[in-house]
């Protein structure tokens, strides 16, 4: 059953502070349009003849999508437009409602966590255009496009070409939830300030799904030591500190820092993990939340992320049930002769 | 020289941690780590890391945004009542820009200042009793009364005056950097300009010139939203000023201009970069004026609606950190309250001051049209 | 053979215009460290003119500084640079691209330090080149110094021989005000005695070419050399003609001017820009104003017709003032 492709742009991501300190990427916005042009082209080829989008505030989705007047039904959904993460976390919510058989999102790892926190189990195709990009994948936009177009039009079942994710949900005493798509850090640190997290001798602990030795960010530090795969059941625990022995890790894009780890356990599937303020908690690579003193929250890992659809198993099934085959008429071709 | 091999052995070595302070894991020295920079941690590579304000920092911060809060409003309030001549743009809603830059400052450093200067002579140290005295065209002014508000200068604390021209003060800061870089000082250069500004000729000239001469100068552009009255979506077809950045070979960074704490790190990285002679920084803080281009109306006005101001007004940058301060237990309400009196008296006393003070001398009109050699 | 070299060192040493500012550019930064020089052209290439040709060498790339093709900023450059300790020589290739500085020139540079209330000291320089002749047509051979000298806070000279051009540099350079030197680019290779070593010509004070009892020529730059052929021509017809080289348009050595004419009781100015609105008109009304009783005849004038300065060199030539056209313009006023 076809349903409509979500598509949901941070215009910010890829221009904090982490551009001076860590060597990152400025990912301008025109770029970023271009990109989502690309993602319609090859999401069309795939049959998506219905798009929502989140409106931005920087007008990157609807002006891509000017281009695709007559081919595509397109829709802005209503969301909040306050220029910060509140837009992406209630235009997820749209989505969501508007029932998008598959989302593009354009962002980093703070995008995607945004976009999660309104729709959890979100079936995604994320593009990373952020600065840190453990959850999103570097993939041509085009193939991108179509292998989510191929899920929302229904020609792929979501279940044979996407997986679900693991994620952290966090509960924090008398406020909202909160949630982290691969890593949850707890840090000295008394500010969310400009948010990046680069104070390598500040942390006192993370929480991963992944451990990944080849990617930057917290995961990194739990991947040098003892890698944990995204296929794994379980996450890892780091006790963190500067007087420990640890591992030099790049803890952001273009910023190796020494970071001591005092110990490290596997965190089974739903087993609380409990931190006591004041402190501030980092998710995902960015400072988010201030806990104040005495203030509790409760961590949590399990296997109920987004979908993640996974670009390359989505275009082999293509191929092999020949869905991007032309068959031409004989006469035809021997018109053409 | 051969680079030692990368076997199992090195990766137990470096899982141990066992290296040393002045050796990576692969046996090759490490960068030297900056001894001056604040709570600089023994890191891996060579960059500082994110720099932490101190209770002593925030505080200061603290008073440098009401300092400026208040002078506005009296000045607003002096403007209303036909006090002052001339036309005042006030600061009021960005001083989290001014201060979070200042506060790396020292009086060494120049700045330059748009038509909307208060605020970054108030945060680079400006004294009440003279910003007053030159708002009021009164010989003791920081101006003697021949520039007023939109040519208020400092040049003791390095304040290379407030603009009345658009962007006309981002080639003076390049040229001041350029200076600094030619007397092989430490000392830096910033420019404050608005979202306006970004779309002069001057600025892309003198960022084009810092990036080119590698040139200790931090860019820092206050995006109100407006040029004068013309709202950033009818002058120019970016959001991002920052973006503008790369066309010229510099970083260029976002920072909520509303809170302070973040400017004050994002500054803080470009300001050390300027230092370490990495080269210029454009530094794009995200604000928003809370009165009029001219005067103090905030509310009803033609070009902006309510509901967008109260929105901003909402992130208060002066109400945003004095939360944050409560509630890290670094100050209490009722020394928060000290503060506000404290200042607000010294307001009154420097308006009493400016008003007793007398008028310049006609017969010296034509003094200091040239230096004189004495 | 040691006879003729006894001769060469007594008589006064040539150099030519162009030569003469160099000398007085690389003289001001000998003596002072915190000069440097920059502009389009004037490392790598020598200035499109020549007249940098060495100074790379001399003073190296720290101090002999090639900008973009960017007039805001290198007269920003020469703005914040000279406020904040240095003593900037800016090097504005053409006069005609005041129009893509002006700003930094009109609003910043000139009015500083009074809007500061004396706090800025401007110790900066700006060389620039005006004049037509080259065929360089109107965009690259104007005469705009009443665009500076309409500005209180700038000083503007505007030498005629090499001996100026490089006192002229050197008294610029060592002001604490921004001085405008306007060279003149049909006098590169003229050539003139120019001593070695730092000389000062001063800033504010006109110099009498040759003095004359019933006629005042007052000129400047270029039009110095017409008016002292003019002088030559005049001769025959009765007129012994005093003519004065101002050197300086702002500060103007007013007092040179007016004692001459209160000698000669007539005047007669010369200039290159455009008669209409020129700086002829303020000498005339400075004249008529502080020496109404000593004028025999009206003030005259001569200066380029109000056109834009034209390409072809016969419409150049039929443009350009000259020492036919100052004659001419005197006999008729004096009707001789």
């Amino acid at each position: 059953m076809a349903k409509p492709l979500g598509i949901a742009v941070n215009p910010a991501s890829g221009k904090d502070i982490r551009r001076l300190v860590a060597r990152a990427s400025v990912f301008d916005n025109q770029e970023k349009r271009a990109i989502v042009r690309r993602a319609l082209v090859g999401a069309v080829e795939a049959g998506v003849r219905e798009v929502c989008y989140v409106p931005d505030s920087h007008g990157i989705a609807r002006s891509a999508l000017e281009e695709f007047e007559g081919k595509l039904h397109a829709e802005a959904v209503a969301s909040p437009q306050t220029s910060s993460v509140i837009d992406t976390v209630g235009g997820a919510r749209a989505l969501a409602e508007r029932d998008c058989g598959a989302v593009l999102t354009l962002g980093g790892d703070g995008t995607n966590r945004a976009f999660c926190i309104g729709w959890q189990d979100a079936p995604l195709l994320p593009i990373s255009t952020g600065t840190n990009n453990v959850f999103p994948i570097l993939v041509e936009a085009t193939l991108g496009g179509a292998a989510a177009g191929l899920v929302a039009s229904g020609h792929l079942k979501l279940s044979e070409a996407a997986d679900r994710a693991k994620a952290i949900t966090v509960k924090v005493e008398g406020e909202r939830d909160d949630f982290a798509l691969i890593d949850a850090v707890v840090t000295r640190e008394r500010f969310v300030g400009s948010r990046a997290l680069l104070a390598g001798d500040m942390l006192k602990a993370a929480l991963l799904t992944r451990a990944d030795p080849a990617s930057a960010g917290m995961t990194s530090i739990g991947g040098l030591i003892k890698p944990v795969s995204e296929e794994d059941d379980y996450g890892l625990y780091l006790e963190l500190d500067p007087q420990a022995d640890g591992v030099n890790a790049p803890i952001a894009p273009g910023l190796y820092q020494i970071i001591g780890v005092a110990a490290h356990r596997r965190v089974a599937f739903g087993k609380p993990i409990t931190v006591t303020g004041p402190c501030v908690l980092a998710f995902d690579g960015e400072r988010e939340r201030a806990l104040k003193p005495g203030q509790k929250a409760t961590l949590r890992i399990a296997r109920d992320g987004p979908w993640v659809i996974d670009v390359s198993r989505a275009m082999r099934l293509a191929a092999e049930r020949g869905l991007f085959r032309i068959k031409r008429a004989r006469k035809a071709r021997r018109k053409a002769s | 020289m051969a680079a030692p091999a990368i076997g199992s052995m090195t990766f137990r070595y470096a899982f141990r941690g066992s290296f040393t302070d002045t050796h990576d894991c692969f046996g090759y020295a490490r960068h030297p780590v900056r001894p001056d920079h604040p709570k600089s941690p023994e890191i891996g590579g060579d960059k500082p890391v994110t720099i932490q304000a101190t209770d002593a920092v925030l505080l200061d911060i603290h008073e440098r945004m009401v300092r400026i809060r208040i002078f506005e409003e009296e000045a607003g309030k002096l403007m209303e009542n036909g006090k002052v001549p001339g036309a005042l743009h006030l600061y009021v809603g960005q001083e989290a820009v001014a201060a979070g830059v200042m506060a790396h400052l020292e009086d060494s450093d120049h700045i330059t200042s748009t038509h909307r200067g208060h605020g970054h002579v108030v945060a680079k140290g400006g004294q009440f009793n003279e910003m007053y005295a030159e708002l009021y065209g009164k010989a003791a002014g920081y101006c003697k009364g021949r520039g007023g508000s939109m040519h208020i200068c400092n040049m003791e604390i390095g304040m290379l005056g407030a603009n009345g021209i658009v962007g006309g003060g981002i080639p003076i800061a390049m040229g001041a950097a350029f200076s600094k870089k030619f007397r092989k000082t430490k000392e830096v250069a910033a420019s404050f300009f608005g979202d306006g500004a970004s779309n002069e000729g001057s600025f892309h000239e003198a960022a084009n010139m810092a990036a080119l001469y590698k040139l200790p100068l931090i860019l820092v552009c206050e995006n109100n939203g407006f040029g004068e009255y013309t709202r950033q979506d009818n002058h120019q077809a970016i959001v991002d000023v920052a973006d503008r950045a790369a066309g010229y070979g510099m970083p260029g960074v976002v920072v909520d201009g509303m809170d302070a704490i973040a400017v004050y790190e994002a500054a803080g990285e470009a300001v050390a970069r300027a230092r370490n002679g990495e080269g210029p920084t454009l530094l794009e803080c995200k604000t928003y004026r809370f009165y009029d281009h001219v005067g103090v109306r905030g509310m009803g006005l033609s070009y902006r609606t309510d509901e967008e101001v109260d929105a901003w007004k909402q992130r208060d940058p002066i109400k945003l950190i004095e939360e944050k301060l409560i509630e890290q237990g670094i100050i209490t309400k009722r020394k928060i309250s000290a503060i506000h009196k404290r200042i607000r008296e010294e307001a009154m006393a420097a308006i009493k001051f400016a008003e007793d003070s007398p008028l310049p001398d006609p017969d010296g009109l034509l003094e200091d049209v040239y230096y004189v050699q004495a | 053979m040691a006879e003729a070299q006894l001769k060469d060192d007594q008589a006064p040493r040539k150099l030519a215009y162009v030569n003469a500012i160099t000398e007085g550019i690389a003289e001001a930064m000998r003596e002072e460290s915190q000069a440097f020089l920059a502009g389009e052209d004037v490392a790598g290439a020598g200035s499109v003119f020549g007249y940098t040709g060495g100074l790379l060498e001399e003073f190296g790339a720290d101090r002999v500084i090639d900008t973009p093709i960017s007039e805001k900023g290198i007269m920003g450059l020469g703005v914040g640079a000279a406020a904040t300790g240095c003593r900037p020589i800016i090097d504005l290739m053409f006069m005609d691209f005041l129009g893509e500085c002006m700003d930094e020139v009109a609003n910043q540079m000139a009015k500083m330090r009074y809007m500061f209330g004396g706090h800025a000291r401007l110790p900066v320089t700006v060389l620039t080149m005006s004049g037509a002749g080259m065929s360089l047509a109107a965009q690259h051979s104007q005469s705009l110094e009443v665009w500076l000298t309409h500005l209180p806070g700038l000083k503007v000279v505007a030498p005629a021989t090499p001996y100026d051009a490089k006192g002229l540099i050197i008294s610029a350079c060592r002001d604490d005000n921004p001085v405008f030197v306007l060279l003149n680019k049909l006098s590169l290779a003229l050539q003139g005695e120019v001593p070695e070593g730092a000389y000062e010509v001063p800033i504010g004070k006109a110099n009498v070419m040759r003095e004359g009892k019933n006629l005042t020529l007052i000129a400047y730059s270029r039009m110095v050399h017409e008016a002292m052929q003019a002088a030559d021509q005049l001769k025959e017809f009765g007129i012994d003609a005093e003519v004065i080289d101002l050197r300086s348009l702002s500060p103007l050595d007013t007092d040179t001017i007016i004692e001459s004419v209160k000698k000669t009781h007539r005047a007669v100015i010369v200039h290159e820009a455009v008669r209409f609105s020129g700086f002829g008109g303020e000498l005339a009304a400075q004249i008529q104003e502080l020496a109404f009783d000593y004028l025999d005849a009206p003030v005259g004038r001569v200066g380029a017709p109000f056109s834009p300065v034209p390409y072809s060199p016969s419409l150049e030539q039929s443009y350009m003032p000259n020492a036919k056209r100052i004659v001419a313009e005197t006999r008729r006023l004096l009707g001789v």
